[in-house]
């Protein structure tokens, strides 16, 4: 039985902030002044951030993960797909995800079409496709109007879909994006086409998207514990309803670890990136202080309904995101950063599988402004002191709830 | 305040009516009814004293409906030329504050001949060079979670004003103030979030087909909508008057509601018999006329730029447009 699929992601934070960032500057994003960026400091960042990931694949993890941020310090990676192409070439075996392209920001959908089946081809039929529409800081970047970007994110991907595996030229009559002549060259190397992975918060609109395609989901969520089995539990309802059938592979959660030999040396080697990528990469996203720009009525991408289900549930506005956490004991509580031995951390992540029944466990390795050394100390140990017994576990407890995952073609699995 | 529903386009508007007289179309703006006040202001009530004011809440505001159909300004003015129908009425006279009015003013220069008079207050819609106009989006996302003095300092001279505080206090709690003000935003996104912000920039130059009169009222201090965009109305259409309240910044009709209210019945007053509606030269003189009877003095005077602009030939001005 295949056990859990464990992704390294790399957010690629801009690690040389000044000091007194957070007293000076309002937001890490869309405002955060690029007079800022260190030209000479920054020879070699990407390549290090790169090798840490082909460093990642050394160490045996099923997958490396990307995304797209635009004009902020919390991820350098306008295109993700520049930096897939780089791994490519320097790496055999590992999926390569991109979670996602940030479709509405695109004048045509083709272009993600083109650049995901070129990357797919070049990696030997390794690409994962992941689709994102894009927050509140990517609506003010790229000017993208909210209440019309959920249509035009959905019709850009069935355009993609149709694209991969559809013979051309067809004719696509879409209301955002009409074209006369769809042919894309070249095809992806996967069939029926690359695994599709949609991020979504709980919104039952997206997993009803994503279920109704076949498609698999990411709670794009960072904060863990029985919401994370509400949200497995209401996708694998939602599968059913569309007829399909829920296993751990249809679903993946976001998590950020660092392991060291103690808890108390995690504590201690991981607090300076920790607290930066907290505090400073997060300001303007997921943190009260500042400008707060990811989600409110600025940028009203959900549908009035949700948003008053939102309120109504108790969605209340200024309270605790995972940026204005002030100690490590609330950190723990919020369960998406996981510090501590190779034993803690085993024990943390094994009650999130076992609960919630999830399969694919990206993972944030590199916080903020960590020093490499212990970026990929945390990586090594992980892979020799955590991996193997969550691998050995996982697998015996998906065979016994799910024995009929011997026989169903698990999309996003290692080869 | 007195509601109904009518339908347009298969969808439901809300109208909110009061008093008698001429009938008033009101379309909204955000520091106003439908929008962050479930009330009529002061402001409409003292218009209700002489006039029947008809206003309708804009899509997925208040009780209206949402329309995904409306990506642009130009989907938004032909469902407001399907509401007049609806409302029964053959020519109008529009007053509109903020977003309203750029709707008003889309309305007029596409259907000159059904819209009588119109008064902008603070109106979005032109793009002006070097005066933008301020991002109500940006401010709407609130500082530290809960702080609105940004959105204030955008919709007001004077961000402590009591209006405004109560309008937009510094607080998240409320969930039918926050519910109301997402589904505003929401509608405002659709028009004016991108591209254009707020503004048409074709709209400047189709000011001319609007011949009817025009009441720019326009708050000095105004930072959403700086006054420049007032002169370039001023400029644009042919029979325009200029009235600049000193200490108001963007939302006249709630920080000067007397004075504002006094301007625009000034203007508006009195209205033309149906039979002289007809004839648009008596129209006209109809329209010249209120100034002197009307009690406000400021709306009288007219500024220097205006009686230039309206001594310039209509052909000069458009050549001048041109060059814009």
């Amino acid at each position: 039985m295949r056990p859990v699929q464990l992704f390294c992601w790399h957010f690629m934070a801009y690690p040389y902030l000044p000091p007194d960032f957070d007293e000076k500057y309002e937001s890490g994003w869309v405002t955060v002044p690029n007079k800022l960026w260190d030209r000479e400091r920054t020879d070699g960042l990407y390549q290090e951030y790169i090798d840490q990931l082909v460093y990642a694949e050394e160490l045996g993890f099923d997958g490396l993960v990307l995304n797209e941020h635009h004009q902020n310090i919390y991820g350098l990676m306008p295109s993700p797909n520049l930096i897939a192409a780089a791994l490519t070439q320097r790496t055999k075996r590992a999926r390569l995800v991109v979670l996602g392209s940030l479709l509405p920001l695109y004048l045509n959908p083709l272009r993600i079409a083109e650049e995901y089946a070129m990357v797919d081809s070049m990696s030997g039929g390794r690409l994962i496709a992941g689709f994102a529409m894009g927050g509140g800081p990517e609506a003010f970047n790229y000017n993208i109007p909210q209440p019309q970007a959920r249509d035009r994110y959905w019709e850009a991907i069935d355009l993609i879909h149709r694209c991969w595996t559809e013979d051309g030229p067809f004719r696509h009559d879409g209301p955002h994006y009409p074209l006369r002549y769809v042919n894309v060259w070249p095809r992806p190397r996967q069939l029926p086409h690359p695994p599709i992975w949609i991020p979504g918060a709980l919104s039952l609109e997206t997993m009803e998207n994503v279920a109704k395609r076949g498609y698999d989901y990411f709670l794009s969520s960072r904060t863990h514990g029985a919401a994370t089995r509400l949200a497995a539990q209401r996708f694998a309802g939602i599968i059913k309803q569309h007829g399909g059938t829920y296993h751990p592979f249809r679903m993946g959660i976001l998590l950020s670890v660092y392991v060291s030999e103690t808890d108390e040396q995690a504590r201690a080697e991981a607090k300076e990136g920790v607290w930066y990528f907290l505090k400073n990469t997060l300001k303007g996203h997921l943190r009260k202080e500042g400008r707060p720009l990811t989600f409110g009525p600025g940028v009203p991408s959900t549908t009035v309904r949700s948003f008053e289900h939102f309120l109504k549930s108790g969605g209340s506005f200024g309270g605790k995101q995972l940026g204005d956490v002030e100690s490590w004991e609330e950190l723990d509580a919020g369960g998406s950063i996981i510090a501590g031995s190779p034993k803690t951390v085993r024990e943390r992540l094994w009650s999130l599988v076992e609960q919630a029944g999830v399969g694919n466990l990206l993972m944030q390795f590199h916080f903020g402004n960590m020093r490499a050394d212990l970026a990929r100390k945390s990586m090594r140990l992980f892979a020799t002191e955590v991996a193997p017994a969550l691998r050995r576990d996982s697998a015996a407890l998906f065979a016994r709830d799910y024995p009929e995952l011997s026989d169903i073609p698990v999309a996003g699995a290692a080869q | 305040m007195d509601t109904r529903t009518i339908t347009v386009a298969g969808r439901t508007v809300e109208i909110a009516e009061t008093g008698r007289g001429a009938p008033l179309l009101y379309l909204h703006g955000f520091a106003d009814l439908h929008a962050a006040s479930v009330e009529w202001l002061p402001f409409h009530e003292m218009l209700a004293r002489s006039f029947r004011v008809i206003a309708p809440a804009h899509p997925c505001c208040a009780g209206s409906e949402e329309d995904e159909e409306i990506e642009t300004i130009d989907d938004l003015a032909f469902r407001y030329m399907e509401t007049i129908d609806a409302l029964g009425f053959d020519k109008v006279d529009i007053v509109g504050a903020c977003v309203g009015g750029w709707i008003a003013a889309e309305l007029a220069v596409r259907h000159p001949e059904r819209i009588r008079r119109i008064a902008l207050i603070g109106a979005s819609g032109l793009f002006v060079p070097d005066a933008p106009i301020g991002d109500l989006f940006w401010e709407t996302q609130a500082q530290n979670g809960t702080v609105y003095a940004g959105l204030r300092r955008l919709l007001f001279a004077d961000e402590n004003v009591s209006e405004g505080l109560a309008m937009f206090p510094d607080s998240r709690t409320d969930i039918a103030r926050e519910l109301s003000r997402y589904k505003t935003m929401r509608f405002a996104s659709r028009i004016g979030f991108s591209p254009p912000y707020f503004y048409n920039r074709k709209l400047r130059d189709r000011l001319y087909r609007f011949t009817g009169p025009a009441l720019l009222l326009w708050g000095e201090r105004d930072r959403m909508v700086p006054p420049a965009h007032a002169r370039a109305y001023e400029a644009g259409f042919p029979k325009a008057r200029l009235h600049l309240i000193r200490q108001a910044g963007h939302s006249p009709q709630v920080e000067t509601p007397a004075e504002t209210a006094t301007a625009i019945a000034a203007f508006f007053k009195p209205a033309p018999t149906p039979k002289a509606a007809a004839k648009a030269p008596s129209r006209r003189k109809a329209a010249a006329r209120p100034a002197a009877k009307a009690k406000a003095a400021p709306a009288r005077k007219a500024p220097p730029a205006k009686a230039k602009a309206k001594a310039r030939p209509a052909v000069r001005k458009l050549a001048r447009r041109g060059r814009r």
